[in-house]
């Protein structure tokens, strides 16, 4: 494989993670974030921060990472509980205009110089680069998602599905929304740490403008397209939308209004997502493997 | 001490100058059936959510098996063992009948931190699951997507779904409406088969055969307040009650 497509490949894999944060406070909880890219700048930034200026290494720094990104989750996940749908969505919006301009006119983030020289990770004496960070990259994704489909299967899972689909009947049943909602921000947010922490590792540089509201619409325009609350279309998502942009490079500057045409194409047309429950893929392609191997 | 399961005592509560519920005084016994009756508008479902801990009451109180709950979260009243159904079906509509059950029966699960790690896609727990659903005559569309049923196979959803999280006490809220003659009578059937098991009841019912026939006591609700409280025979000929739901000057036949 050349060193771009393990490039474009990594940044995908990172974002797949991300979008998987995102579909367990989306998809599984029914809560609207439209400032993910948000969690993923806090989770650059304190990887940035620990490993330029604390001097710790990618793995020491990756719980105190994951400890800052569920604690801002709690602290954001909190107007969830007042708010609902529109406004929550607005709401979102706003975190991530925040939370950028901070990174951008606090000097202690570097202010519009960004972070730069943060270091390689270092495995077993080896920095990765190139396919061995890939790889990293992969088992990471590959725990993300083996803990989404738990989370599907336990309790705590099942009630958030129940708080997505009709809040006060989920809490005639014992269900608190607190305790699952911010169970949901927390679980979502500490992914988009660990994709943030990942991205700030590979690029060796982040700054303010990384983390802006568009990148929040194309992780949402992922999981849209990929199937909300389904578990394979987080990586489904960001497989076509990570990719197209590189196929289609010359019309990159209508990247965005492609994004909005796609996302009002499938809310009317497949709202499930390409994986969604009586979606095309499901309906048609799906039964014809099924058919060939019996 | 006292045998009733629970006890309401001066209970109001006013949206701005409306006063929903005004002063409402009654109590359940053990193992009986109340029906709460009254107009529309009479304040019945709020006096429902103001139990179920919906709504805070703005005066008075409510007791649960000896304790005070109101004011108190309804998930937190819910695990004391008091379910209900609402009177606007309020199915989880993307997941399976089985799944909606299975919500239900997570009502001790969900306070402990064992939720974090409990599978509900167990044999056992589906199994129980399965159990409620042929209680109420809906096990053989255990996979459907609750989504997809007819309303009168919803109530009977609420029903199960109740029944998971209220072994002491259940509410029902209009469960016969809108239900065929034959679903009226298994729906009979099942509440006074629930009452057997020891489970206590109270229902709202507009459907005056229904009530008459299966309440144990009546308390019959108006602008508010409680108008009549009685045996179902009593509350038949009570002036106040015929005058509440057909107007002053009965001079037509009342019956």
């Amino acid at each position: 494989m050349s060193s771009y497509a393990i490039t474009i490949l990594t940044l995908i894999v990172i974002q797949a993670i991300v979008v998987c944060g995102l579909n367990v406070i989306v998809g599984y909880a029914g809560q609207i974030s439209l400032g993910h890219a948000a969690f993923f700048g806090i989770g650059a930034y304190s990887a940035a921060l620990l490993s330029t200026q604390a001097g710790l290494s990618f793995w020491s720094a990756l719980p105190i990472v994951l400890l800052i990104c569920a604690l801002c989750g709690l602290l954001l996940g909190l107007p969830s509980l007042r708010l609902k749908q529109d406004f929550l969505a607005i709401t979102t919006i706003g975190i991530n205009f925040i939370v950028q301009a901070v990174f951008l006119y606090v000097p202690f983030f570097g202010g519009a110089l960004g972070i730069s020289g943060i270091p390689r990770i270092r495995f077993l004496g080896e920095a990765l680069k190139g396919p061995s960070f890939l790889y990293l990259c992969l088992a990471c994704l590959a725990l993300v998602m083996a803990i989404c489909w738990f989370f599907t299967r336990i309790f705590a899972g099942l009630a958030c599905f129940a708080l997505r689909e009709e809040e006060s009947a989920a809490t005639s049943m014992g269900i608190s929304p607190v305790r699952f909602k911010l169970l949901a921000f927390m679980l979502g947010t500490v992914f988009a740490g660990l994709g943030g922490s990942l991205y700030a590792h590979y690029m060796r540089f982040v700054s303010a403008e990384d983390f802006s509201f568009p990148l929040s619409i194309t992780f949402m325009s992922m999981l849209v397209l990929g199937g909300m609350g389904t578990l394979l279309g987080p990586l489904v998502g960001a497989l076509i939308l990570g990719a197209l942009p590189e196929v289609f490079r010359p019309l990159a500057e209508f990247r965005i209004l492609f994004y909005g045409l796609m996302l009002l194409l499938m809310i009317r047309f497949q709202p499930g997502g390409i994986l969604g429950e009586s979606s095309l893929v499901r309906k048609r392609i799906f039964p014809m493997f099924l058919r060939r191997r019996s | 001490m006292n045998s009733a399961l629970l006890e309401v005592k001066d209970l109001s509560i006013h949206f701005g100058g409306l006063h929903a519920v005004d002063g409402v005084n009654f109590e359940i016994q053990r193992g009986e059936i109340l029906g709460l009756l009254g107009p529309n508008g009479a304040g019945k479902t709020v006096t429902f959510n103001l139990i179920s801990g919906v709504y805070k009451p703005t005066a008075g109180e409510i007791r649960f098996d000896g304790k005070r709950i109101d004011g108190l979260p309804p998930y937190v009243i819910a695990g004391l063992g008091l379910g209900r159904t609402f009177q606007i079906v309020k199915p989880f509509s993307t997941l399976t009948v089985l799944e909606n059950v299975l919500v239900a029966r997570g009502i001790h699960r969900y306070p402990a931190a064992s939720c974090l790690w409990t599978s509900w896609r167990s044999r056992k727990e589906a199994g129980e699951a399965m159990a409620l659903l042929e209680r109420v005559g809906l096990a053989d569309l255990a996979q459907r997507k609750a989504g997809l049923l007819p309303l009168g196979n919803l109530r009977r959803l609420e029903i199960a779904r109740a029944l998971a999280v209220g072994h002491k006490l259940l509410l029902l809220d209009e469960s016969f409406s809108g239900l065929r003659h034959e679903e009226i009578t298994q729906l009979e059937a099942l509440i006074r088969a629930i009452q057997r098991d020891g489970i206590t009841v109270l229902l709202i019912e507009h459907n005056m055969r229904v009530a008459m026939g299966l309440c144990d006591r009546i308390v019959v609700m108006e602008h508010g307040k409680k108008l009549a409280e009685g045996p179902p025979a009593a509350i038949q000929q009570d002036e106040q009650v015929i005058e509440a739901y057909l107007g002053r000057k009965g001079e037509a036949n009342a019956s």
